[in-house]
């Protein structure tokens, strides 16, 4: 649910990664933070486990520039990948105004990609959103491991609408940026379709 | 035609919500009193607020929000519809003003939660009036046709407007 503030001159929108979990969900999230300057990001925040594994979630306020007289700000969140946070996943889907799926790409995490989607359609819908009209990308993370599957076969079986796929090697930032970008883009034709 | 699920804030509707915030600031010498949406986002706020960072703070209260109500659902209460933190010499007050939004006061030892409970109920009651009427012309907007050409409207972007966002985000090299 985006926030038009037209006395700060802002637009805000919330966009969650999702996946399984240890997939580089807040791979990607570390990465935009590291990459960004001071002025155009606010505090990263995650909320974790000991084991640094996401409990509740990540968040990472992004300032991305001005269009249109308008600042326009990305709220974006990571969700806990594990299979028995699905309560907070639930609650993180909020409001939300975009998705990516940051997908393992080793062949053992098939299953664990399967499932997750299948969460998020649930998730989605438990508050209100389809998957199928929401803005969404796929990302295939984790390309630089020996034993991921093709991107082709993977694609195939994991994407839900023919979205745009990006593959990634999020811990170097390969392709991070592109995810971001597109689903941002796709977060502003939505808004500009409300215009 | 508008998403009336989108929040749009105008100047009318800020400044009278601005004007109970800082009603309510003053009278408890509060630290800070926030208004937020259950999303997270932060609508106005006012107070010295020393240091507080006010988009973590929103992010946090509403993620605070949600996982409370889930644990309400749980023991079989509809909400918990107030939240108490209490410090050391913070204390931070959250409760809930509609269904979509939630106020969230900061506060010293200095002030009593008593008082700040007395003043929240009062200014929830006037903040729920504004907050009515804000999504009362939301949904209006959304379902009447604007007047005038879409490219009139600041979100009218072209796709040139949305590529020059992404300058600001470099690989480092």
């Amino acid at each position: 649910m985006t926030f038009i503030n037209y006395v700060a001159r802002e637009i805000n929108c919330k966009i969650v990664y999702y996946g399984p979990g240890l997939g580089g969900k807040t791979t990607n999230l570390q990465y935009l933070y590291d990459i960004t300057s001071a002025e155009n990001r606010g505090k990263l925040i995650s909320l974790a486990t000991e084991m640094d594994r996401t409990l509740f979630f990540d968040f990472l306020p992004l300032d991305l520039g001005q269009i249109r007289g308008l600042r326009t700000r990305f709220h974006i969140y990571t969700v806990p990948g594990q299979v028995f946070y699905d309560a907070s996943r639930k609650l993180i889907l909020r409001g939300v105004d975009g998705v990516v799926f940051v997908a393992d790409s080793q062949e053992e995490r098939l299953d664990a990609n399967l499932e997750s989607i299948s969460n998020l359609d649930l998730n989605l819908k438990e508050n209100g959103f389809d998957l199928a009209k929401i803005p969404y990308v796929l990302q295939l993370n984790k390309r630089d491991l020996p034993n991921v599957m093709p991107v082709e076969q993977l694609t195939k079986l994991l994407a839900v609408k023919g979205e745009p796929v990006f593959e990634a090697v999020a811990p170097r930032g390969e392709g991070v940026l592109d995810t971001l970008k597109a689903v941002a883009r796709q977060v502003l034709v939505e808004l500009r379709k409300s215009a | 035609m508008m998403n009336p699920s989108n929040i749009v804030l105008y100047e009318a509707e800020y400044l009278r919500l601005k004007s109970i915030l800082v009603m309510t600031q003053r009278d408890l010498r509060a630290e800070l009193v926030l208004l937020i949406d259950r999303n997270g986002q932060q609508i106005a706020f006012e107070g010295p607020a020393r240091g507080v960072d006010m988009t973590a703070l929103a992010s946090l209260a509403a993620a605070n929000i949600a996982a409370t109500d889930g644990l309400a659902r749980l023991v079989g209460e509809p909400e918990f519809s107030v939240l108490y933190h209490q410090g050391k010499h913070r204390s931070i007050h959250i409760s809930e003003v509609s269904k979509k939004f939630s106020l969230v006061v900061v506060f010293d030892e200095s002030v009593s939660l008593g008082m700040v409970r007395l003043r929240v109920k009062r200014a929830t009651a006037y903040l729920e009036e504004v907050l009515r009427g804000f999504m009362r012309k939301a949904e209006s907007a959304g379902s009447a046709p604007k007047p005038g050409p879409a490219s009139s409207s600041p979100l009218y972007f072209t796709d040139e407007d949305i590529d020059k966002l992404f300058r600001l985000l470099k690989p480092n090299s």
